[in-house]
């Protein structure tokens, strides 16, 4: 399928670079197609788009500016169509584009993965550099803009609400599932915005999808894994720099409380803000603290600092740790207790495997030790010294086979239903009932062999008659064929016709949904929804049958313009036939059934 | 269930048994009934110990003469384990006992776990210190006989340990009640009835149907006179994981002496001296009395101490046990301390030599005489010279005399044994050290030497293992003649585990860890990209082993500068093993808390170090294990044209392998690459081998390597390994073995449709089956032979067929 057919969810005449043309807003692209050619000049891909400028409400001429990620100039349309309608057709693209933003904005937050920033921001500065850092966008700039919450607000406030049953979190939950599902947002623009059906019948029976983004919602993101190790750059002139940002500024602070502490000893009083940063990254500090050993070439100027070097620990390069823990670990993990076990014998090990030799990278490995069980801990808290008594239950655990339990031993879970004793009655007379005497197995047996004797010569007898067997390769033949001929030829329904067929089925489909779900409602598990009484039921069913009485006629229009646009009719019918039948079927079921029980 | 093997009913804590624990326990009654040893392999995660425990206890229960049964394993992880295995399996015995008599008798039925006093110490100060050597001593101080009785004349004149001594206000016998107490329990116990765990279980010893302990407790002589010494004969000994037992038996009689040792050692030696000058002006009559002891003989004036004086004992085994009188020239206190003086200055000397010496015991005996004029005979006595000497003095914080004791015990097993040992002075480090750091090794070079008092001791000696292919090996290393030799396939319905060499790395560059590429940047790179791929397709956890704790430190540092790590900490967490034991425990428990969590996390450790021995990564705490080169023993990689003349001089150990291959080749005809290549894959196989428990668990192993391609070394696994492993999946790239991985983690992660029971499950009723047929089997068999011989009869007085075979079984 080429972009030709891609369906549009809104279009206007409009101009760009003062030439006339079409401005389309499609599924995945915005796009821009000068008047009379067929392809688009200007073609951005909704994901790029990142902010949206509209010239102000009374000036003279209605103006769109869209930029992009990678692009701060963007492009600026001017809606051509007389004043009044080009208002309103800049007034659909900008809701249009709002939301597709703030969904662009939404995905580029999590890539980003914005921790909340506890210290105050500081300045950014740079060490012996002169090129300014970029300051990256505070976590205001990346929320959702405010026009976004107003447009939807109004969403809100014109679909009528069952009481009790919206809530704030509610609307947040579909709004993100809405933002995250496109077909499901323009079916949802379609039928509840356009008032053909309220948003909670929208939802009635889609409360799964609120569900999943309810716990996707919950689970919360844990610190990334990575150590924090400021690399620097090097720029022209061989002088290094660092940037600094907000959050390598806490992530510092959480994995070296010795910085914080001396950021909070030496700010202001003895530093400014940018000095100490200055002094810390060319300060023996830094050096220790970075993780690496190649710190020990002298990769870039140490310099002995006496406000940093005071904060300075000696290396944790010993073969006990510095810091000693005194918790007592399981028996199941205790290593020390088998050293302990007995006393040393032996020759000593040969200099291969005695840990620790490679001084170096002790403290490295130690940083790795800590650093992971800090993440651990951030996630899980602490582990509480009562988690490490153990119980009886927790080494059988551990030490179970659990195959070799007899799983089939276990009493089952008994099934509760109604009528237990009439179903189990009723499957007891049935065989009884149906064939009135017992089957003799001998008289079966007897049955069987009668019919296979002789199987012989009647297999060599068995001849297949021809015609039938050709007619049955002629149809899947043609069958192959006609697949494979639809295949190879082009789709020629033009695109805006495409798009109405599509918008009819889906449209119908939901009407369908819902009138069926009105008739038939589904057992209801799930206590956020609101059981509707049967009257409410009744009327919906007859709202719901109202509006697919008119599918007919829209599959009729349909077929209509598609004569105009010489495009064969039957193949338009063809198309919507499925659903046209499903809608007649609604429609003969509703005229003979019964009203709904209570 | 409960089923029978010939007569003996077994119980077996579980409703079905795999067929291989099955064949295990009726291998392992053959053993018991035939009252001799055996060598059995079975898989790992198979239920190996509930197996044994299950079929020794039902043996000890049904049988009236009820052997004891001594349980040795390697770690305290490891016998927590059995203990806790025993425990269930008494509770369920219990629960499942047929007549209230029988449920009498198995709540009767006891089983204690013994560790050092370090390990089960309650005093609130004692048990603050941080060695165990120091723990040992200063609890002797409270404890001991003479401290006692002062204490007890004179309360308050003393330290006494409280608990020690409510210990001595219970009954004898029943310190701690019938019932399986794991350390754990035990030392709860002790902290509520305020008594000392310690002695509890040392006194409880001669009561008790099963003691769990580690190898060292029966096989080191020092430990091994305290602890061991009641055993009777026909007790069961059971030495389970016991795949390294040869290091334990070589370790248990080798020393090493070093500068520092020797100067503390003088030390000692002027500080008792002074104990003597003190000792003559106070109580002359002592040093009087225990000279006329010495007259008499060592060995009597110990044989009724009690176990909380017993400090030292003898290095020696026990038929070297010395019962004469002590030489002259040693027996007068002040004359023992200046032989030991000169005997101190003498090594002294020995280790300013600045070249490498290697000489036999009987040499350096030669050397010492034509120095010192010391002869052989007083130095045989060094060890229990010093102990009474000790003993008179009533020395306290005996941790401090430590090197002295060393230095005795190496006099007396320098002087004790001509063959299978060899003294090497090694007075640097390194090759490339230019500051002298002599090591005086006194190194044992026969395994066998150790455990043959065992083997002549007890009449049952069970030897088993997950990985102690090829089986003929052990019993040519001990010495011994097993009755039954078995290793086990593993039964499985579906492959639980996927064996994979990697060969190179997928830029086709070949991998090893052998010594001249291992710091290759182009392998350490490929090393690190089969980390990084493996940590972003395997879940939970996954464990790197690498050949030694240099190569381990030096590569994750090189990776972490590389940036490979930091790819790594973007899919998992990262913990490594540490020099230090409790360090290393911590980060262990987290690695665990991070696999349970779902962070998953890589835990980096070295085969044959701490982590690799007793700690288990079965389920999601390990999902891969990967195998960083090939795990040559002593830390040096060979190369694969291995002869003798080729092992480097590299590393101090080499010289004391080198010296063992030749022992074992010309004392027991096992060649060297023969000894090489079986070593290096019993590591690798106990390192992958511990991420498997049930057959429902599942895990890959991979082995980075491309030494691991050759079929001849693939043969020294386990079976239960190299079964599995395919002519495809023998010599792979690193991307390869990753779509080998993703494909096998995604058919294993589906949920097993075949039904397992009847194959690799049996029930009660499979048992009765495979019993019917082995039946059946035996009769034809019989039938058959007795036919075959009355076929063959000619009568003509020649030799029948049944001669011939029965003539080529006996060679």
């Amino acid at each position: 399928m080429g972009s030709a057919v891609m369906p549009s969810v809104c279009a206007a005449k409009a101009s760009y670079k003062k030439a006339p043309g079409n401005l389309e807003l499609s599924d995945t692209h915005l796009q821009w197609t000068p008047e009379g050619k067929n392809a688009p000049v200007v073609r951005v891909g909704q994901a790029e788009v990142i902010t949206l400028l509209c010239s102000k409400e009374d000036s003279t001429q209605t103006r769109m500016k869209v930029t992009l990620v990678d692009d701060a100039n963007g492009f600026t349309f001017t809606f051509t169509s007389p004043q009044a309608i080009a208002r309103a057709e800049r007034e659909k693209f900008t809701k249009e584009l709002t939301t597709i933003i703030a969904r662009n904005r939404a995905t580029r937050d999590v890539a980003i993965r914005v921790a909340p920033v506890v210290v105050p921001p500081p300045t950014p500065i740079s060490t012996s550099a002169s090129n300014a850092p970029t300051p990256r966008p505070g976590p205001e700039a990346l929320r959702p803009s405010a026009s976004r919450a107003v447009s939807v607000a109004s969403d809100r406030r014109n679909s009528p609400v069952i009481s009790g049953y919206e809530t704030s979190n509610d609307y947040n939950l579909r709004k993100k599932v809405l933002l995250s599902n496109t077909d499901l947002a323009a079916l949802h623009k379609d039928l509840v915005m356009g008032g053909q059906i309220t948003e909670a019948e929208f939802w009635d029976g889609r409360e799964h999808l609120l569900l999943t983004q309810a716990a996707a919602d919950k689970q919360k993101k844990g610190k990334p894994g990575q150590l924090v190790d400021p690399r620097p750059e090097t720029v022209e002139g061989g002088d290094i720099k660092i940037r600094i940002t907000p959050q390598l500024v806490h992530d510092i602070f959480d994995e070296y409380p010795v910085v914080a502490k001396a950021y909070s000893e030496n700010i202001p009083s003895k530093l400014t803000e940018e000095a100490f940063w200055k002094r810390y990254f060319q300060s023996k500090l830094f050096n220790a603290h970075r993780a690496s050993i190649r710190s020990s070439a002298t990769q870039h100027v140490v310099k002995d600092d006496e406000i940093f070097d005071q904060y300075l620990e000696k290396d944790d390069d010993e073969l006990e740790p510095r810091r000693q823990r005194n918790e007592k670990v399981q028996l199941l993990v205790d290593l020390a207790a088998t050293l302990e076990d007995h006393t040393e014998t032996g020759n000593e090990r040969d200099i291969t495997m005695q840990a620790g030799r490679q001084k170096g990278a002790l403290p490295l490995i130690r940083k790795f030790n800590e650093h992971s069980e800090r993440l651990l801990n951030s996630a899980l808290g602490e582990l509480p010294p009562a988690k490490r008594q153990r119980k009886d239950s927790d080494f059988y655990q551990q030490i179970d086979l659990d195959d070799l339990h007899d799983s089939e031993s276990s009493a089952g879970i008994r099934l509760e239903m109604l009528d237990r004793q009439r179903y189990f009655e009723g499957r007891m007379q049935r065989p009884g009932g149906l064939q009135g005497k017992k089957l003799d197995a001998r008289t079966m047996a007897k049955g069987a062999r009668a019919q296979l004797v002789d199987w012989q010569s009647k297999l060599a007898q068995f001849k297949q008659e021809r015609k039938p067997g050709d007619a049955a390769v002629n149809t899947m033949t043609q069958n192959v064929s006609a697949r494979l001929e639809t295949k190879s030829r082009k789709n020629d329904i033009p695109d805006g016709l495409f798009r109405q067929m599509t918008t009819c089925q889906t449209a119908a489909n939901e009407f369908l949904r819902q009138y069926w779900s009105a008739i038939h409602p589904p057992p209801v598990d799930l206590p956020t929804v609101a059981i509707p009484t049967p009257a409410q039921r009744t009327a919906k069913a007859i709202k719901m049958i109202s509006y697919l009485s008119k599918t007919p006629e829209k599959i009729a229009a349909l077929v209509k313009v598609a004569q105009q646009h010489n495009v064969d009719p039957l193949r338009i019918e063809t198309a919507m036939r499925p659903v046209l039948n499903a809608v007649n079927q609604a429609l003969t079921y509703d005229r003979n059934k019964k009203p709904i029980r209570a | 269930m409960k089923f029978f093997i010939d007569n003996l009913p077994i119980i077996f804590p579980y409703d079905r048994i795999y067929p291989e624990q099955y064949s295990y326990m009726c291998d392992l009654k053959r053993t018991l009934d035939a009252t001799g040893h055996c060598v059995l392999e079975m898989p790992s995660g198979t239920g190996k110990t509930v197996s044994l425990l299950s079929l020794i206890v039902s043996y000890q229960q049904f049988h009236p003469n009820h052997r004891k049964l001594v349980y040795c394993s390697r770690t305290v992880p490891e016998i927590e384990k059995a203990l806790a295995e025993l425990k269930r399996l008494m509770e369920y015995r219990t629960e499942h006992a047929e007549t209230e008599e029988d449920r009498q008798k198995e709540k009767n039925f006891m089983g204690l776990g013994l560790t050092s006093r370090k390990n089960l110490c309650i005093h609130p100060e004692v048990s603050k210190e941080k060695k165990g050597k120091v723990v040992d001593a200063r609890c002797r101080d409270l404890t001991n006989s003479v401290v006692c009785a002062k204490g007890r004349e004179d309360p308050g004149s003393v330290d006494l340990c409280d608990w020690h001594e409510n210990l001595g206000n219970m009954e004898p016998g029943s310190l701690i009640p019938p019932g399986i107490w794991t350390l754990a329990d035990v030392l709860q116990y002790g902290r509520e009835k305020g008594v000392c765990p310690y002695f509890a279980v040392r006194r409880m010893m001669p009561f008790v149907d099963v003691i769990i302990y580690s190898f060292h407790y029966l096989l080191d002589p020092k430990v091994a006179d305290q602890v061991s010494n009641e055993l009777s004969k026909d007790a069961i000994v059971v030495f389970d994981e016991a795949h390294n037992i040869d290091n334990v038996c070589i370790e248990s009689l080798s020393i090493d002496l070093t500068r520092p040792m020797l100067d503390s050692a003088g030390r000692n030696v002027i500080k008792l001296g002074e104990k003597i000058e003190e000792a003559k002006t106070k109580d002359a009559a002592k040093l009087q009395d225990e000279y006329a002891k010495l007259v008499e003989g060592l060995q009597d004036s110990f044989d009724d101490e009690p176990d909380t004086d017993a400090f030292m004992a003898n290095p020696l085994l026990p038929e070297d046990l010395i019962h004469e009188a002590v030489p002259g020239n040693i027996r007068k206190a002040e004359h023992f301390v200046a032989f030991l003086k000169r005997f101190i200055e003498y090594l002294k000397t020995r280790m300013r030599v600045l070249h490498v010496v290697a000489e036999t015991p009987l040499s350096f005996l030669q050397h010492l005489k034509d120095i010192t004029y010391i002869e052989r005979r007083p130095l045989k006595f060094c060890a229990e010279r010093l102990q009474s000497l000790i003993r008179t003095l009533e020395l306290d914080r005996l941790d401090e005399y430590s090197s002295l004791q060393k230095i005795a015990a190496f006099a007396t097993l320098v002087s004790t044994y001509d063959k299978g040992f060899l003294l090497i002075l090694e007075p640097f480090e390194t090759d490339n050290a230019t500051v002298p750091n002599p090591v005086f090794h006194f190194t044992c070079l026969d395994p066998s030497l150790a455990i043959k008092p065992i083997f002549e001791r007890f009449s049952s000696v069970v030897i088993t293992s997950g990985t102690i292919s090829p089986l003929d090996m052990y019993p040519k290393m001990l010495q011994f003649t097993p009755v039954v030799q078995e290793t086990y396939p593993m039964t499985l319905t579906r492959n639980a585990f996927l064996p994979l060499v990697i060969t190179r790395g997928s830029d086709q560059v070949a991998i090893s860890s052998r010594f001249e590429v291992r710091n290759d940047p182009a392998v350490v790179r490929n090393f690190g990209s089969i980390l990084v791929e493996y940590s972003k397709i395997v879940p939970d956890g996954i464990v790197a082993f690498f050949p030694s704790y240099l190569y381990m430190e030096s590569i994750v540092a090189a990776w972490n500068d590389m940036g490979i790590l930091n790819e790594v900490w973007k899919n998992k967490l990262i913990f490594v093993e540490t020099p230090d034991a409790n360090e290393t425990s911590i980060a262990l428990e987290n690695y665990r808390r991070a696999c349970d969590n779902g962070r998953g996390a890589v835990l980096l450790s070295v085969a044959r170090g701490k982590v690799s021995e007793g700690i288990d990564f079965d389920h999601n705490y390990g999902r891969a294990v990967i195998m960083f080169g090939h795990v040559y023993s002593f830390g040096f990689p060979l190369g694969l044209g291995f002869d003798k003349t080729s092992i480097p001089y590299q590393y101090t150990e080499s010289r004391i392998l080198r010296a063992r291959l030749e022992y074992l080749r010309d004392a027991y005809r096992i060649r060297e690459s023969e000894f090489l290549g079986f070593d290096a894959m019993r590591n690798a196989a106990q390192c992958v081998g511990r991420v498997l428990r049930g057959k429902t668990d599942w895990g890959l192993m991979v082995f980075a390597d491309k030494r691991f391609a050759r079929a001849d070394k693939r043969a020294k696994l386990p079976r239960w390994i190299n079964q599995y492993i395919t002519e495809t999946a023998s010599n792979l790239s690193t991307d390869m073995a990753i779509t080998l991985s993703k494909l096998f983690m995604r058919s294993i992660s589906q949920n097993p449709n075949e039904n397992q029971t009847g194959i690799s499950l049996w029930t009660l009723e499979d048992i009765e089956k495979a019993q019917a047929i082995q039946r059946a089997q035996a009769a034809d068999h019989e039938r058959q032979d007795n036919e075959d011989m009355e076929d063959d009869d000619y009568g003509d007085g020649g030799i029948d067929d049944g001669m011939l075979v029965d003539a080529v079984l006996s060679v």
